[in-house]
């Protein structure tokens, strides 16, 4: 078991290192730099000078490694191998620069960009994803053991709507609805304006036991709750998307699970039907789901961009958005970074846990 | 972007046309067994009546797409026209132009490019399999090995930055003209689509490939490309269609995603998606009227493929009912 933990660290470690690279490839390929803007205010800027600027940030360097044959203007410096920007990225974000944004938030660092915004994020998904995975998994064991039920018809027509709804539509149509129209939840944002602080800073006081937002003390639960009014809809919209395929994934487990041989066994040994559905079949129809979950981590987070862009929620998904707008490549490059570290990192543990729940697995 | 294809639809593909007058009888057989899939059939006739009404926007449409009155802005439903004009059924958007007549052109651009996406990926995602497939060894690792990278990277983030940076290049919205977002979403969308075909090609290709009809291929001289096009890809093709009716609705939400994101195809040229994201960014007592008809042209075409799509899956082979 060590020995498949190890290697599969390992293999996780060059598979992100390739997507790193790709990722960097692609975005240095594309036009726009940090001073594109800086050149058309100001029409009087020689190339000479812009050669000094680029080469302050090392763009005028190679991608991958290479020979590197400054230019000034008009003057030719000897060529030298160069490790390459992107190794040269590499070995500052391993040692926690992440460079410095160029647009989005002038000369501020990634890091601590995305770390200000990577809390809502994670809310947003994890609440959605919890409340789903909650409403159905019993649905979708429903709907097996009452295979062909009009229950079943119900939840497999539910799911066909969910998937077919888009959640940039669902989530228009949730705010015309439910904050427009009927008044019940606000239409954006995480915190009422004039609030003081917000559910995230709320959270983060309670898990340090009072040690962050000093001056936030004993308004905790109101700043939650008003989180809570806020994050609603979004995460509304969300669970009804998840809830279509997680039903479907859940039902389609279990039906397999259902055909099995040992769930025979086990009826025919006498014991009640209820333990023979929970005990005996829903403990492996979850197996295949843990993988599932895991291969899912990139829609999700391609579903809650959407939904942090309609309802103003200030994720790292909306701050894409905005840094790609603003040709702003370092919080790109950052906010990339850290997706596709939660992608390969879940796949990771998928695996993992795949093998840990599933003894029939041979490590070897 | 990559439709799910799980193991065993991969190995239970039946060998279907090895000869000639087998195969017709296989097609009617499935067309039977399709007639029969009461959603199937729901959803085959609502998406001809969708492409026929885009078809036929310049005939059926009330107003021209880009028809500016600016004096009925934001018109409410079924608004009767000015000076004994046709009435506004869905109401107009924010410069008063007709919402049912966009949304009829908006059609031809998002199935259009719905299409030709799904095409191109399918031709790419069956031509990188049936090479993986029937070459094996380091050719197959590395195809594959790529496309599991592919299938990891983040595409959305990937598709916004490409896209806007694409457009952001001079040079190349020039050589492209006035259709330049269009192209460009075509080309991204294929590039991030077509590993769930190809792995799935693969997959039947190998299965196909140890099987005698192909060694008897060999031993009449047949080469390699005759094999990979005249056998493995025929007798691959029915999956191939389920997840390009499936890809078909997919390309759908994406695009219009792209587009509603505002990296997607450009206004003036309407779609589903760019309509949207002009619903969102009208006054908040408008969001109704104005979000609810282009949504609801994308939900009922993305489900009324994927009950096509699913009854296909039950039609082609009936042993992979879930």
């Amino acid at each position: 078991m060590t020995d498949y933990i190890i290697r599969r660290f390992v293999q996780s470690i060059i598979l992100l290192f390739f997507i790193s690279m790709l990722l960097y490839v692609i975005l240095n390929l594309v036009p726009g730099g940090p001073f594109d803007m800086l050149r058309l205010s100001n029409p009087r800027m020689t190339q000479s000078q812009l050669d000094r600027l680029n080469s302050l940030l090392d763009l005028d360097k190679p991608l991958l490694p290479g020979q590197y044959c400054p230019r000034i203007g008009d003057m030719q410096e000897p060529c030298r191998f160069d490790q390459g920007r992107y190794l040269r990225w590499l070995g500052k974000v391993v040692q926690g620069d992440w460079g410095k944004s160029w647009t989005i938030a002038n000369g501020k660092q990634v890091l601590d960009l995305i770390w200000g915004r990577l809390g809502y994020t994670v809310l947003l998904m994890g609440i959605s994803l919890v409340v789903a995975i909650i409403i159905a998994v019993p649905i979708g064991i429903y709907s097996a053991i009452h295979q062909y039920s009009i229950i079943d018809y119900l939840v497999t027509a539910l799911a066909f709507f969910g998937q077919s709804m888009p959640t940039f539509w669902t989530g228009l149509m949730a705010m015309a609805i439910f904050s427009v129209a009927l008044g019940w939840f606000p239409t954006s944002g995480v915190r009422t304006a004039g609030s003081q602080g917000d559910i995230i800073q709320a959270l983060g006081r309670i898990f340090t036991f009072g040690k962050l937002h000093p001056e936030m003390a004993g308004m905790e639960w109101k700043y939650i709750a008003d989180g809570l009014r806020h994050i609603a809809l979004p995460a509304g919209v969300l669970v009804f998307f998840n809830l279509a395929t997680w039903s479907r994934y859940t039902r389609t487990s279990m039906l397999e699970v259902l055909r099995q041989d040992y769930m025979r066994t086990a009826r025919a040994k006498g014991l009640a039907e209820r333990f023979v559905i929970l005990k005996h079949g829903l403990r492996n129809a979850l197996i295949p789901l843990i993988t599932i979950l895991a291969l899912r981590i990139p829609s999700l987070f391609g579903g809650a961009l959407i939904t942090e862009t309609i309802f103003s929620w200030p994720g790292m998904g909306r701050m894409l958005i905005d840094s790609i707008a603003g040709v702003d490549w370092p919080v790109v490059q950052g906010i990339l970074v850290i997706s596709s570290f939660l992608v390969v990192f879940s796949n990771f543990l998928g695996d993992l846990a795949y093998a840990w729940v599933d003894p029939r697995i041979q490590y070897s | 972007m990559s439709s799910a294809i799980t193991p065993d639809q991969v190995t239970s593909v039946a060998p279907v046309a090895v000869r000639k007058i087998k195969s017709e009888s296989q097609w009617a057989l499935a067309w039977r067994r399709l007639r029969r899939h009461k959603l199937a059939m729901f959803g085959l006739f609502t998406l001809l009546a969708i492409v026929l009404v885009s078809i036929g926007a310049d005939m059926l449409a009330p107003y021209p797409y880009d028809e500016i009155d600016l004096g009925s802005a934001y018109a409410p439903l079924m608004t009767p026209g000015v000076d004994g004009a046709p009435t506004h059924i869905l109401g107009t958007d924010k410069l008063g132009r007709d919402i049912l007549s966009r949304l009829m052109y908006a059609g031809r651009i998002s199935l259009t490019v719905a299409l030709v996406t799904t095409i191109l990926t399918m031709l790419v995602g069956t031509i990188v399999g049936a090479v993986a497939g029937s070459f094996g060894g380091w050719v197959d690792n590395i195809l594959m090995r790529f496309a599991d990278l592919m299938l990891t990277l983040p595409d959305l983030p990937i598709l916004l930055i490409l896209s806007s940076s694409l457009r952001q290049n001079q040079a190349f919205t020039q050589f492209l003209g006035s259709n330049a977002s269009v192209i460009i979403i075509i080309f991204i969308l294929m590039v991030f689509g077509w590993m769930g075909v190809s792995r799935l090609v693969r997959g039947s290709v190998l299965t196909l490939r140890s099987q005698e009809f192909i060694q008897a291929t060999q031993a009449l001289g047949g080469n390699r490309a005759r094999i990979i096009f005249s056998h493995l890809i025929p007798n691959s093709i029915a999956p191939i269609i389920v997840a390009a009716t499936l890809g078909f609705g997919a390309v759908i939400i994406s695009e219009s995603a792209l587009s509603f994101l505002g990296f997607g195809v450009m206004p003036p040229v309407p779609t589903w998606g760019n309509m949207l994201n002009e619903a969102r960014n009208s006054p908040l007592e408008y969001l109704f009227t104005q979000a609810l008809s282009p949504g609801f042209c994308i939900f009922l075409t993305v489900l009324s493929i994927n009950f096509l799509g699913d009854g296909l899956r039950d039609a082609l082979d009936p042993r992979l009912k879930l």
